[in-house]
């Protein structure tokens, strides 16, 4: 079956199951209730992503040096950091530093899933743990995420009791506060054994060299200190120049996805140190000794020099823009391939490089243009993929 | 970026592109112009009336969807059936004319256009319509991508327009009137044509002092295409129309209106790309719609009437009717 057929019949099915549109429709019934109570309360937040939208412009038109940067930094701070040019190279670096038979905890990242880093080290012969829940949801089915934030948001909790009493081998009732009990009892023992721990970020400083993680469940946390070892797979285009800068796109980004504030936002630096005797400066207090940052290109830097598209890489990863499509609504991740909605369709062509891949989703995009009013920093996607389209049917 | 790839292109797209290409309309139809019989317009005008391709052939859009996203639905690849329709067409049958003119005899050819022509000819102002002449926007060929042929394309329909002498146009189908305003000064430099929608016309009419007014009240809701709201920027021109309409009672959707409007489920060619999917956009727009209790859904725009028509059908929703401003319009005319 050919990629566009194979797409047509899954956005199909997705349309056709019940259970898709009612958990989209009360996401987005939430969403919007959220955003606008969050918007309320911080109504400088407007202002905020218009900072934030000329921050992304500069720090996109200076990337590469940016990430130089942000990489001197850390080593300064005694962090490794590395460009990995290809999904291949960064498999590579990570693959030096954890080799097999480990022990592994993960936040969720779609960088990660971007390269199948997952299923990748779960090959090397490495035990893997997602430990956001929504994503051990959707590791224990064995399926991909369909949405950024909430990548299970289409299974219902009877779906996760029946899961949870297949792992535990004990009855768990469809309830959710015995669920998420559940998932805390089954995974806080792998953060205090894992071997190492990874995450990605939402944003970083390139002069302080800070990474910073904005979450709810507090496993990213757990992630990034109790492990010997912590990995970070991030984005090229997730630098900016200033802790100061990190700070306003931070705020934006978790606003948008609809938070007034987060239970968390982890600052990390270095590796966990103590001076505490004799001022003797030592590695690998009660946070990791290691730390290991790993930027991603991928098509990135190409991106970044294209006129017409390198507004895609303005983009926050909020989700704002998926309540907002009615394809979304109807299809869930299934309108994206890793990358989901209009600009999932930009994402896909420059990341994998694949046409086949990202030409179904360009013209899967309505056009309608609501997630541009959405957008905090204004994406105009749905323009994009027309370009994109033009692309496809004439070349550059 | 990847090389270029034109196979890519979906075949629903590539038939439409066709039909311009070989027609001059999007449905591949011979005449288009057969509505506009009897009603006395003038071939020129400084000011034209551009009925675009939407509306004229609505009755024919809507059996030619219902039977593609019945095959859709089964799993059948309803694009090879074009390729009948290609053959059919090589030995001179055109299934496109054959339809309308069955349809032609249950159905008033056009109905949203007659409307319009009438309100606009009761505001006292001139104007003509090309008729048979009338060039096709192209419009769909740019957002399927061929942005060339699209450009070769306007400026054909330019010269066609500045020979006789066109100064004004007013648009009628959304998509045709953000083409000619918008998409035509982008490619083509010398355009020095104004290009208005049939609503800002109206809306100028009231407030030059005409009133319009419905024989009995009608809960009335509507729904703005994303052309109009979005990429026209007009949301407050509709609802300013109902508004000085008596007899209209407003009943807006709640958060998803103006700016914040759901697509119909028929944009960006969608439609002929997924149309079971986009069947299924349909019906959730409806649900929205019909939340405010209305009994007429009012849009402006041929894509949304059929999209939303079928919706209602796919609810089996009754006692509520889905009608063009235009039609509503022309129901409120004075005597």
């Amino acid at each position: 079956m050919s990629t566009f057929k194979a797409y047509k019949k899954r956005l199909r099915e997705a349309a056709r199951d019940p259970k898709i549109s009612l958990a989209l429709s009360r996401a987005i019934g939430s969403y919007r209730h959220n955003v606008n109570e969050a918007l309320e309360k911080f109504p400088q937040t407007q202002r905020l992503a218009d900072e934030v939208k000329q921050i992304k412009e500069e720090s996109i038109s200076h990337m590469e040096i940016l990430v130089e940067q942000a990489c001197e930094t850390i080593r300064q701070n005694k962090g490794e950091a590395f460009v990995a040019k290809t999904p291949h190279e960064a498999l590579d670096i990570i693959d030096e530093i954890v080799g097999t038979g480990k022990l592994i905890v993960k936040g969720k990242s779609l960088t990660g899933e971007e390269i199948d880093l997952r299923e990748h080290l779960q090959e090397q012969g490495n035990e893997v743990y997602e430990t956001d829940l929504g994503e051990y949801i959707i590791q224990l089915l064995g399926i991909k995420p369909m949405h950024l934030l909430a990548p299970a948001i289409h299974v219902p909790k009877e779906d996760v009791a029946k899961l949870l009493s297949q792992v535990t081998g004990e009855e768990v009732p469809p309830d959710i506060k015995t669920e998420v009990a559940k998932v805390r009892e089954i995974l806080r023992d792998k953060f205090f054994r894992a071997d190492v721990g990874m995450s990605g970020a939402n944003v970083v400083a390139a002069d302080t060299g800070t990474l910073f993680q904005i979450e709810n469940e507090g496993n990213i946390r757990l992630c990034s200190t109790a492990p010997p070892v912590y990995i970070a797979l991030i984005g090229m285009e997730k630098v900016v120049s200033t802790l100061e800068e990190a700070f306003k796109v931070a705020e934006v980004t978790w606003r948008y996805a609809g938070y007034s504030v987060p239970s968390y936002v982890n600052l990390v630096s270095s590796p966990s140190k103590t001076g505490d005797i004799e001022k003797t400066t030592t590695y690998g207090a009660h946070g990791p000794k290691e730390m290991y940052v790993i930027f991603l290109d991928a098509g990135r830097s190409k991106l970044a020099k294209d006129p017409l598209f390198r507004e895609a890489l303005y983009c926050l990863r909020c989700g704002a823009c998926l309540y907002e499509c009615p394809l979304f609504a109807a299809t869930a991740g299934n309108f994206g391939d890793k990358y989901f909605g209009g600009i999932g369709a930009i994402w896909t062509a420059f990341v994998t490089g694949d046409l086949t891949k990202a030409a179904p989703l360009t013209y899967s995009c309505l056009t309608c243009g609501r997630c541009k009013v959405r957008c905090p920093v204004g994406i105009d996607a749905p323009q994009m993929c027309l370009e994109l389209r033009r692309h496809i049917a004439e070349g550059e | 970026m990847p090389k270029r790839e034109q196979r890519l292109v979906p075949e629903g797209i590539l038939l439409v592109r066709n039909n311009i290409r070989t027609k001059g309309n999007i449905f591949g139809v011979s005449s288009k112009a057969k509505w506009a019989k009897g009603l006395g317009l003038s071939s020129r005008g400084e000011t034209l009336f551009f009925a675009g391709c939407g509306y004229q052939f609505l009755e024919g859009a809507e059996a030619t969807l219902s039977a593609v996203r019945a095959l859709d639905r089964k799993g059948l690849s309803w694009e090879k059936t074009l390729g009948v329709t290609k053959f059919l067409n090589r030995v001179g049958i055109n299934l496109g004319d054959l339809y309308g003119r069955l349809t032609s005899y249950s159905h008033p050819f056009g109905e949203p256009l007659r409307c319009s022509v009438e309100v606009l000819q009761k505001t006292g102002m001139e104007f003509g319509y090309l008729s048979e002449e009338e060039p096709c926007c192209a419009g769909p060929l740019y957002y399927a991508g061929f942005h060339r042929e699209f450009a070769t394309r306007a400026a054909v329909t330019y010269q066609t327009f500045k020979e006789r002498g066109v100064k004004r146009i007013i648009g009628i189908v959304p998509s045709c009137t953000y083409t000619l305003r918008e998409l035509f000064p982008r490619f083509l430099k010398e355009w020095n044509i104004e290009v208005r929608n049939f609503m800002e016309v109206v809306l100028e009419s009231i407030k030059g002092g005409m009133r319009f007014r419905l024989p009995q009240r009608v809960r009335v809701t509507y729904h703005d295409p994303c052309i109009l709201s979005r990429y026209l920027c007009l949301t407050v021109e509709p609802i300013e129309i109902f508004r000085c309409v008596e007899g209209v009672e407003l009943v807006e959707v709640e958060h998803t209106k103006g700016e914040w409007s759901t697509c119909c489920g028929g944009g960006g060619g969608f439609e002929v790309i997924f149309p079971e999917v986009s069947h299924i956009l349909a019906i959730n727009r409806v649900k929205e719609l019909l939340k405010t209790g209305a009994s007429v859904i009012v849009t402006a725009c041929p894509g949304c009437l059929i999209q939303l028509r079928e919706g209602l059908n796919g609810l089996k929703a009754k006692g509520v009717e889905v009608m063009d401003i235009a039609q509503l319009l022309q129901r409120a005319l004075p005597e």
